[in-house]
């Protein structure tokens, strides 16, 4: 099983790594939104002290805010292409050769979760850390008012992990369920901006309807990007109704559900044609 | 002695109405090359599909290698080797690196693993490409290479199914070349599905024709071909006319004679003596003839013995269409699947 799970994982790898410029492709993206979008929105011109701490939830300028909204929707965006992969193999064969061995349907699942949730996590720290330079290159940058712990730390890197492995595994799911790229394609968007849409990635908290509010507080996104806001700005704590740990434990309940979920489509997909 | 591949009454069909595969019975000897030899759509992947493990059956029993494949099929895809007809090694992978997976997942022992590899990379011809990216490979590397996968776990029985489909003449007897060569050197069984045949003549020791999803008959290449009873003149009268097939009959060492879009199929254990009399009778009749011809049988000439028609005539055919074709040869032959 572990042997089977390392050689399908390195199988996943290294055909990421033999493709450069999707590796490129993504990287354009989150750049893009941190060079623009979120130099764009300078709410300290015209929200000043406590209301903008209220509005940004702790965070001292938008652009800080939004990094780490930015770190959560990446997560999203990287792990889309995963389940498109799913069905290309299925249209190259792949997959029947895959099928056709011994190698256990968790297996094959499990390889392609780690492997996907690996371009996620590693373009949210990018994003993290790209964001702080910029405040360095003379432009807007990430501050982080708080003095993060070591168990903020973690509590960071669990959430972007989660995070990911749970797209992953939604999007996996999707695609051990569609045969045709196109519909996958058109089901993903159907999903995609809805759930960015409903979560605080991008919006200020302090300015959205209460409807939006209370809808977006379930959005894994928003659990996810929680922790990160917490544990990054001062005092950011006084605006959350819950400890980070709390949201952590929600998006753990949101991960776990859909990697059961999909394990399950997984196994149904790869068993003997009923 | 256990047959390598048993199966009894095996059938499939989809959506409660299309019977791909119906009663198919059979067994193969280890060591014994089995063909299925049929046109496009006949049931012969399917079969392949469930013998493998891939695919459940809606009917029968099927033991492979001693194991039960419905009950166990995980337990049959350790013991098999399965090379699919169309390239399903990875592209984006070397070759190495696809035999380094198959021989991960097929669990063969790490200490042994790269002197495998390295010997199937040798033996397949393809050591010297063995380090670039299959994207790059020909069609015939590709399919030694799908070979070399197969049997990168040294099974004892290799299902091939249309494993030479797309491949030019060379590529297709290098292919069979390499699977000679398994069978000699290590016993295996081979079960092949071909609609190629030449193929099933030359390495099959045993073959099934299978039409519309049954067998409509089962024996060795000599066997099927001794069934019709030796070569085949075909006569063309230069106008139709119906006197003709009596005259025919009338020469002494004509078998039988039947008529085939206009011409005439006479039976004769040696064609090229009887053609001279035949000429001769027609001519004393007064009848035309715009051509005769000779053939030796094949197996072109027991599939049309066999389901009553040319080989590839009625791809196409809807299912209910085949299934009353079906029935008529059935009736005709008086033969089900054995």
């Amino acid at each position: 099983m572990i042997r089977e799970l390392v050689a399908l994982t390195r199988r996943e790898l290294l055909r990421l790594a033999r493709n450069p410029e999707a590796i490129a492709t993504s990287l354009l993206l989150p750049i893009l939104y941190l060079l623009l979008f979120g130099q764009a929105f300078n709410f300290g011109a015209y929200i000043t002290g406590p209301r903008l701490a209220f509005v940004l939830r702790g965070g001292p300028t938008y652009f800080s805010y939004f990094s780490a909204g930015m770190a959560g929707f990446v997560a999203v965006t990287a792990t889309l292409f995963i389940g498109a992969n799913v069905i290309f193999d299925r249209l190259f064969g792949v997959l029947k050769r895959t099928a056709a061995t011994p190698a256990t349907a968790t297996s094959i699942f499990g390889s392609r979760l780690i492997a996907g949730s690996i371009q996620p996590i590693g373009l949210a720290f990018l994003v993290l850390g790209l964001a702080v330079l910029l405040g360095d290159l003379g432009l807007t940058g990430l501050q982080v008012t708080a003095s993060v712990t070591a168990v903020g730390v973690v509590e960071i890197v669990l959430s972007i992990v989660i995070l990911s492995v749970m797209f992953a595994s939604l999007f996996l799911a999707i695609g051990f369920s569609i045969e045709q790229p196109q519909t996958y394609f058109a089901v993903v968007n159907a999903i995609n901006l809805p759930v960015l849409l409903t979560s605080v990635a991008l919006y200020p908290w302090g300015l959205l309807p209460s409807w939006l509010a209370n809808v977006a507080s379930y959005n894994p996104i928003t659990l996810a990007v929680n922790v990160l806001r917490e544990n990054l700005f001062a005092g950011a704590t006084a605006y959350y109704p819950y400890d980070a740990s709390v949201y952590l434990l929600g998006l753990f309940g949101w991960a776990a559900a859909m990697m059961v979920t999909a394990t399950f489509l997984a196994r149904r997909a790869l068993a003997p044609q009923r | 002695m256990e047959p390598a591949i048993r199966a009894e009454g095996v059938g499939r069909t989809f959506n409660r109405t299309l019977k791909a595969v119906d009663n198919v019975s059979f067994t193969v000897t280890p060591g014994e090359a089995f063909g299925f030899l049929g046109p496009n759509g006949a049931g012969k992947t399917t079969t392949v599909s469930m013998l493998t493990g891939n695919l459940r059956p809606t009917a029968g029993r099927a033991v492979v290698d001693g194991v039960d494949v419905f009950h166990h099929p995980e337990a049959v895809k350790r013991r098999i080797g399965l090379v699919f007809q169309e390239q399903t090694s990875d592209s984006d992978l070397t070759g190495r690196e696809n035999l380094e997976l198959a021989a991960a997942l097929f669990g063969v022992p790490r200490r042994d693993a790269t002197a495998t590899i390295d010997g199937l990379l040798d033996r397949m011809q393809i050591g010297d490409a063995a380090d670039r990216l299959t994207k790059t490979y020909s069609g015939g590397m590709r399919r030694r290479l799908e070979l070399a996968v197969g049997i990168i776990h040294s099974p004892r029985v290799l299902f091939l199914d249309e494993p030479t489909l797309g491949l030019d003449p060379q590529g297709r007897a290098g292919f069979w070349k390499y699977v000679q060569e398994l069978r000699r050197d290590h016993g295996m069984t081979v079960f092949v599905t071909t609609h190629y045949l030449d193929e099933a003549d030359s390495i099959c020791d045993r073959i099934a024709i299978i039409d519309h999803g049954r067998i409509v008959a089962t024996g060795t290449p000599s066997e099927l071909k001794d069934h019709l009873g030796g070569d085949v003149i075909t006569i063309r009268p230069a106008r139709e006319d119906r006197s003709l097939e009596a005259v025919l009959r009338a020469v002494p060492g004509v078998l039988s004679v039947a008529s085939q879009d206009g011409a005439f199929r006479v039976k004769a254990p040696r064609g090229e003596e009887l053609i001279p009399p035949l000429v001769n009778a027609c001519a004393h009749a007064g009848i035309g003839l715009a051509g005769v011809s000779l053939k030796r049988p094949s197996l072109d000439e027991v599939f049309l013995e066999f389901t009553g028609r040319e080989f590839r005539e009625d791809e196409g055919m809807t299912a209910t269409d085949r299934a009353v074709r079906v029935g008529q040869v059935q009736r005709a032959f008086g033969r089900g699947g054995r």
